[in-house]
């Protein structure tokens, strides 16, 4: 069902007939789903709608006029970057407005101050090719070099070039949002002149609330501009080289290079991180599932099988393996340097290193968590988690026991530890817990595991990054605060009273676990008989 | 019993399900079009080599038309939709359908990582277009009426062979066959001239069919398989009749359809064929390392090369397929996928950097990456507004790499290529075997 007719007509106005649809072919073009994050889950059937039209503005202005427009003419709207966030970035409601924000396209870089402007419309392959042509590099997130830069940091923004700057919140600087009322509000310096490159400005630091830790999945506004803070790289810019699916950058042998330990154990690898961490060395410093590894190797899904289904137990527990990205930021001889510490500390730890090959395949410029899928075809990450790396690793182990539980209909994955990482030049440990399934099974388990993880993170005072939208808030929100959803209750009421902005976000999990029978069953918290959001939007 | 079917039978029940990678059942894709994760792989050029701002994006249909519904991940998720019986034909929705030349960019940029068999679901979607009646669209209907008339797209009486000149040896009988196709027989003659030239020059005796016709591309391009089959049976037993064994085309469009779409038609392997498809790319390879064919007449020219996806990421083989699908979206037996890795990318190049003075800029989209022009598999008939919108992009970008000439290897994207430059424009569009021709010290067409 299209949007009101009157307000259809007045966003055509505003951005001209060929950049506004409610034809039914083009509104099936973005639905959610079946395939893609979360596909197959109850979350994706249950909670989401085909839209009523999409309109694609360009300009700011033309944002603020379509969002007053909905809000006169009560149009629930999400916006929409690139849409690979799954059922989080499409309507939840009926006759809701995409605002498909592509054609925001404005990129600046500062080579000389070390940021860029983008908007929502520019992804991160891009962006990545310009700040290498000037010396610098941005952290692209591990979802991929194809979702907007934008989008990535106002939810996301972890990969394991995120080693320097962990938190993504800190690599936002100026920004500009429209607010659900239309009005536009400028963060960081931009709040006070047309200066970007701070991320505070006068005032308290808004951007706690835009983001939290993992974003309110575009439930407060739009973003249209964000200043971003790029990180000094090294003066030559890596090639590509390869055809199609082989392909990959090619590093300046002395001044870039993926090293590969084996370590004894997992306790070296987490001593690993830490002392070179201490001793600021390297770009980069990850443990990856062992079975990305088998994805790298296989030719095809077949392939994947037969080489996975090879491991057991033993053999996931005793992959130890470190990889590290060296840079010689300043210099060869800083490179040479930082790999003669790094080599120093590897030796007392009993690390051994591996060949590896003088190109990036995965994390620079390509990040393709598309690959991912290719094992079985469905995949969601249930947790990411920052914390100090010994409280990092033990949530680790409770996340493979739960997991154990709930497989079927989750992939056999021999109690795989999930994806390790060193952030903030080693004084924090990023863990993020990932989950694969075939969405042709009884996904029921996959909802029901999500969801417990919140439960395990709160019974044992673990801290949990996806507390809000992404989880019900009903369930963490008492647990971690106490009154952590009161405040983003309260936020929601004063910046967005209608909740135009993607309803039922953020209490659409809540929303979900009340509407499904299957989930009754891991529903042991208490939520309330009637959510607080607006009846208008509750589905009948 | 093997280890995936003993934790299928233990833990796991998926059902199995058949597959075909036959495109006249829409259900064979389904898996596919259930599978699409709108990662866009198909839209963006390859990460890795992502120039800038610029020139970022490979699909022409959805550069021309940005609503997500153009692109192939809106295609999958409409697909469904038409499989399920959710959704009726429209004109709009055949405008998504159909405009779209099917360049296989989506394809190999879905197989980079997750192996959907976009390219296929896309035409599968065309086949059922007019199963169902609603499809082809006008232009294209004609076009095949034509075919079926006269044996040639333009619906022309005249000879196919007008495009020979007395200089052109041509024998009776011989073991290779030059097929020209209807483009460079009637219009784009000097590309066929070329091409027969440069066989002569190098030291290739060749045939041409007997009562030759039009390939069918448009037929098989837009969904009419029952005319696209006639056609194929037709041409592929002329040629076996020949006792020739080699074909050599000089359009991409032709050689994709010889050498992958009529083994699709016929259910048959493209080794099973019975005689070899070559584009004069590979044929003038072949005889310039045997020493055949010499490319030492100099040809001062910068030039950028355009990757004609006939010959570049649509052109791997044709293996029949028929298995089950089970166990997290495996299938049995086993299958080679086809990803576009026998595009003649690598001995093109090989060529043009032979030839002393010729300078080859590359664009920033090549290869796999390349920008379709958008002019061929029945676009430019009814959409030729799209045609004439991708064609000006890649000019642009063609033009931005400083070179002098755009050379590429068929005639539908010459033609594509001149109909949107202006006259004024001193940027000269030319066939690989003009240049290859000049440089075996002949010339042959306008360069
Ligand atoms: C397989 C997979 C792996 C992932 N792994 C990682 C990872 O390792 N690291 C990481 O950082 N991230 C990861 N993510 C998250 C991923 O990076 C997000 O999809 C991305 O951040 C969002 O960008 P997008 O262009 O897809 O946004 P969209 O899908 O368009 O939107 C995402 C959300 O943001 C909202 N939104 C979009 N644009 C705006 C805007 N301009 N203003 C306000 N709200 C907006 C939308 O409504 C939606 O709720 C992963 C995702 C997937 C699917
Ligand atoms: S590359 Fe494949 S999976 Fe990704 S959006 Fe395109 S069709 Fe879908």
């Amino acid at each position: 069902m299209s949007i009101q007719k009157d307000a259809y007509e007045i966003i055509r106005t505003i951005v001209g007939d060929s950049n506004i649809t409610d034809d039914p072919a083009d509104c099936i073009g973005y639905r959610s789903g079946p395939g893609g994050y979360e596909n197959g889950t109850g979350y994706d059937r249950v909670m989401t709608k085909l839209p009523g039209a999409i309109v694609m503005p360009d300009t700011t202005e033309q944002i603020q006029q379509i969002m007053k427009v909905c809000a006169r003419y009560g149009v629930p709207y999400v916006p929409y970057s690139t849409g690979f966030y799954g059922p989080r970035s499409h309507p939840h409601v009926d006759s809701a407005l995409i605002i498909d924000l592509k054609r925001m396209r404005g990129f600046e870089i500062d080579a000389k101050h070390y940021y860029i402007v983008v908007e929502p419309g520019v992804i991160y392959s891009q962006i990545q090719q310009i700040c290498m042509e000037h010396g610098a590099y941005v952290v692209v997130g591990g979802g991929g070099a194809q979702t907007s830069a934008v989008a990535n940091l106002l939810n996301d923004g972890w990969s394991p070039l995120s080693y320097r700057i962990g938190l993504p919140q800190r690599r936002i600087l100026g920004l500009e949002m429209v607010m659900p009322d239309g009005e536009i509000l400028r963060m960081g310096s931009l709040s006070d002149g047309e200066d970007p490159f701070w991320g505070e400005g006068i005032g308290p630091d808004l951007r706690g609330i835009l983001r939290g830790y993992t974003g309110l999945l575009g439930c407060l506004g739009i973003c249209t501009k964000m200043a971003i803070k790029t990180l000094p790289f090294q003066p030559v810019t890596p090639e590509p080289q390869g055809i199609s699916p082989d392909t990959s950058l090619k590093l300046p042998e002395k001044r870039v290079k993926w090293l590969n330990f084996t370590m004894p154990d997992l306790e070296s690898i987490q001593k690993a991180h830490i002392e070179l961490g201490n001793a600021e060395v390297g770009g980069a410093i990850t443990k990856v599932p062992l079975f990305w590894r088998a994805i790298a190797k296989a030719e095809d899904k077949e392939d994947f099988w037969r080489i996975w289904l090879k491991e057991t137990e033993e053999s996931v527990k005793n992959f130890c393996i470190v990889r590290i990205m060296l840079i010689g930021y300043t210099s060869e001889e800083q490179f040479d340097y930082d790999y003669r510490v790094l080599s120093d500390i590897m030796e007392e730890l009993g690390g051994i290193e591996r060949r590896t090959k003088p190109s990036d395949e995965s994390w620079f410029k390509n990040a393709d968590s598309a690959g991912m899928w290719l094992m079985t075809g469905s995949y969601v990450s249930v947790d990411y988690i920052m914390d100090s790396y010994t409280q990092a690793f033990k949530q680790g182990v409770s996340y493979m026991e739960l997991k154990d539980r709930y497989t079927p209909p989750l992939m056999p994955d021999f109690k795989d530890l999930g994806w390790f990482q060193g952030c903030e030049m080693g004084h924090l440990g990023y863990f993020e817990f990932l989950m694969y399934w075939d969405q042709r099974e009884d996904t029921s388990g996959v909802d029901q595991f999500y969801v417990e993880t919140s439960k395990m993170n709160i019974e044992n005072g673990y801290y949990t990054s996806l507390l809000s939208a992404h989880q019900p808030m009903m369930l963490t929100g008492p647990k971690y605060g106490p009154n952590y959803h009161e405040w983003i209750l309260k936020l929601k009421e004063e910046f967005d009273p209608e909740w135009m902005c993607h309803p039922p976000v953020p209490l659409a999990h809540d929303e979900f676990v009340r509407r499904s029978p299957w989930m009754k069953e891991v529903c042991t918290w208490d939520p309330p008989e009637d959510l607080p959001y607006p009846e208008r939007w509750k589905d009948k | 019993m093997s280890v995936i079917d003993k934790i299928h039978q233990d833990r796991f029940d998926t059902p199995k399900t058949p597959f075909a990678l036959d495109i006249e059942d829409l259900s064979n894709f389904e898996y596919d079009m259930q599978h699409c994760i709108k990662c866009k792989g198909c839209y963006w050029v390859d990460h890795t080599y992502m120039p800038g701002m610029e020139n970022a994006v490979r699909c022409p249909s959805n550069l021309w038309k940005e609503f997500d519904s153009y692109g192939a991940f809106g295609k999958m998720r409409i697909g469904l939709h038409l499989l399920n019986g959710e959704l009726e034909w429209s004109d709009h929705l055949l405008e998504l359908i159909y405009a779209d030349p099917l360049c296989g960019a989506c394809d190999v940029g879905c197989k980079r990582n997750l192996d959907l068999e976009t390219g296929l679901t896309l035409e599968a979607l065309r086949v059922k277009a007019v199963q169902d009646g609603a499809g082809p669209m006008p232009g294209q209907k004609k076009v095949i009426a034509n075919i079926r008339e006269t044996g040639n797209i333009y619906g022309a009486s005249a000879s196919r062979h007008s495009w020979m000149t007395e200089e052109i040896r041509v024998a009776e009988k011989a073991d290779t066959v030059y097929f020209p196709g209807c483009l460079s027989s009637y219009q784009k003659k000097e590309l066929a001239q070329s091409t027969a030239m440069l066989l002569n020059r190098s030291g290739i005796d060749f045939m041409l069919l007997p009562e030759e016709s039009c390939c069918g591309n448009v037929a098989f391009s837009v969904g009419d398989i029952a005319a696209a089959r006639e056609i194929a049976m037709k041409n592929v037993e002329k040629m076996r009749n020949t006792g020739a064994k080699t074909l050599v085309v000089s359009c991409a469009e032709c050689y994709r359809m010889w050498k992958v779409d009529y083994p699709k038609l016929l259910k048959i392997r493209t080794a099973d064929l019975g005689f070899e498809v070559k584009h004069i790319i590979e044929a003038a390879h072949d005889a310039w390392q045997e020493g055949k064919l010499s490319l030492r007449n100099p040809v001062n020219l910068q030039i950028t090369y355009h990757d004609s996806c006939g010959v570049s990421r649509l052109c791997d083989d044709w293996e029949p397929y028929e298995g089950e699908r089970g166990w997290m979206g495996t299938i049995e037996p086993g299958l080679t996928r086809r990803r576009g890795r026998q595009g003649l990318y690598q001995i093109t190049r090989e060529l043009l950097e032979n030839i002393p003075g010729l300078e080859l800029k590359e664009m920033q989209r090549t290869r796999e990456n390349a920008l379709c022009c958008a002019g061929g598999r029945g676009t430019s008939f009814d959409f030729p507004e799209l045609s004439a919108f991708s064609a000006t992009e890649r000019l642009r970008e063609a033009e931005s790499t400083g070179a002098e000439v755009l050379v590429t290897a068929c005639p539908w994207c010459v033609s594509n290529f001149d109909s949107v430059k202006p006259e004024e424009d001193p940027f000269e569009i030319a066939d690989i075997a003009q240049i290859l021709l000049k440089a075996a010290g002949q010339e042959g067409g306008t360069v």
